[in-house]
């Protein structure tokens, strides 16, 4: 006997979870990568706190509005959003992420109230629980994808690192964006976002080829899901991706750090920021190629 | 009591009643499936086989969309069965992403989802499942896997090549194929070309219903 073929079958959904859920993955990881970086400056450099202070809640509320804004419209059912939180189930992790961005969302209220009012302490004493709420922000849609048994290629612990890698990469390639329009003048601050931006590209990159070079060993349909991504339908995304992401990124943003000259950080963070989405993407679909049944 | 199916391949001649009599029984909307027939061609002439294939919700013990579902919409029933809560679903599609049977779809009316409950409204009331009834070669085989006397049981203990989709993925099926192959059971192991084939168009949906 030689191969076989499917020759009757019914039209089958392809896409289930498209742009939407890629920018609300990218949306969300400037807004917590914002915070997260946000906080260590603050605690870093107290007495140039300004900036981070006015920013953290702005990037943080505009970022997670986009992320809130496109997981609702992405609903069948927008209008019964709601029920997460009446008939919440904790073994999922949508609900579990559900509440966990809504403590994210009052903590960054709060820290937006505070800059308002110039009142530093009511910013201070929400750090803490402010840290915990964006790092598990950050992580739950990996939880999601871990939950997802169907799409073996998103194995839960190397989307968290990727999750946490992404926030970091996202949220200072969006300071040192900001920084250099507003010509901000802490060099040594650009200096490590810089640095921050160019190791959580590195790191996120070798993450990728990793998982790239052993999924293909985990199953069959991981090995596929790889080949439409390197090879096949999703590749000129994927590679353009990981170009503008990872490659660009880390020469741009080097220059810039080695030659003070910023502008070229500018650069180095807007295709950071762009080619994160792109990645974000091609990998959602990889696995949603190939037929299940 | 834990409900479960077999399907004997030996006997499924690929006639689709039991497809036709769910759509009419569930009222399945058009281009949305609850229970499907796959046909797999294998070989070169001369040397060809046909495989057909129906295709249901598993009803797993470990159900991956129960444990997605954020709102239970899809919960267990006392009898194994998985049920879904058409009024409870926000219609996130996360069911559809853990499933790994393919078995879950959005209603394109209803906006939620909807999958083969084994006809859990007609087994309440001591009837058997549509697709069982209108089998004319009694292929689906319906009982209580806790039940020893049960035809599902007996089937089982007597047949030693009993299969089920995906059993690396410890979802613990609930659906058992007799007289079944991996080209039949596995989707990778067969190719699927898009394009029109034997009665009709092989292909994928962009869109998933009413989004």
């Amino acid at each position: 006997m030689l191969g076989a073929e499917v020759t009757f079958d019914v039209a089958l959904p392809k896409v289930v979870w498209g742009w939407l859920v890629s920018t609300n993955m990218w949306a969300k990881s400037i807004a917590t990568g914002s915070f997260l970086l946000g906080l260590y400056f603050i605690k870093k450099y107290p007495e140039k706190d300004a900036f981070f202070r006015k920013w953290v809640p702005i990037l943080g509320l505009i970022f997670i509005g986009i992320t809130l804004l496109v997981t609702v419209l992405d609903l069948h059912h927008m209008f019964r959003f709601w029920k997460i939180f009446l008939f919440a189930h904790f073994t999922s992790a949508v609900t579990l992420g559900a509440w966990v961005v809504s403590g994210f969302v009052i903590v960054l209220l709060i820290s937006f109230w505070s800059w308002v009012t110039g009142n530093k302490k009511l910013f201070d004493k929400v750090m803490l629980p402010g840290f915990v709420l964006a790092f598990f922000s950050t992580i739950y849609t990996a939880g999601i994808m871990g939950e997802s048994t169907a799409r073996e290629l998103w194995v839960f612990p190397a989307e968290m690192i990727q999750m946490l890698l992404s926030a970091t990469l996202a949220g200072s390639a969006a300071y040192l964006l900001l920084m250099t329009i507003y010509k901000v003048e802490m060099e040594e601050v650009k200096r490590e976002l810089g640095y921050i931006l160019i190791g959580s590209a590195f790191l996120s990159g070798m993450m990728y080829l990793g998982e790239i070079l052993f999924a293909r060993m985990h199953s069959e349909f991981s090995h596929r899901a790889v080949e439409i991504l390197t090879f096949g339908s999703l590749a000129p995304m994927f590679w353009l991706g990981i170009f503008l992401t990872f490659i660009i990124p880390i020469i741009l943003v080097g220059i810039a750090n080695e030659k003070k000259k910023y502008e070229y950080a500018l650069l180095g963070s807007i295709s950071a920021l762009v080619g994160l989405w792109l990645v974000k993407h091609s990998w959602l679909l990889a696995p949603q190629m190939l037929p299940l049944s | 009591m834990r409900l479960g199916f077999l399907v004997d391949l030996s006997r499924c001649m690929g006639c689709m009643a039991c497809a036709v009599s769910c759509k009419a029984e569930n009222d399945v909307p058009l281009h949305s499936w609850r229970l499907r027939v796959k046909y797999i061609d294998q070989g070169e002439f001369p040397e060809v086989k046909r495989h057909f294939v129906p295709l249901r919700c598993n009803h797993c013990e470990n159900a991956p969309c129960e444990r997605i579902c954020p709102v239970s919409a899809l919960h267990y029933l006392p009898n194994g069965i998985v049920n879904v809560d058409h009024n409870r679903c926000i219609g996130c599609a996360s069911c559809m992403m853990a499933c790994p049977y393919n078995a879950i779809y959005i209603d394109p009316i209803t906006n939620s989802a909807d999958k083969c409950t084994y006809c859990a409204h007609r087994i309440e009331v001591g009837m058997m499942p549509a697709c069982v009834v209108a089998c004319p070669t009694h292929a689906n085989i319906f009982g209580d896997l806790d039940d020893p006397e049960s035809e599902i049981s007996k089937y089982l203990k007597e047949h030693k090549d009993v299969m089920v989709r995906k059993p690396e993925l410890n979802t613990k099926p609930k659906h058992f194929y007799v007289r079944g192959s991996t080209v039949a059971l596995d989707p990778l192991a067969s190719e699927r070309p898009e394009g029109y084939t034997l009665f009709t168009e092989v292909k994928f949906l962009d869109h998933i219903g009413g989004h």
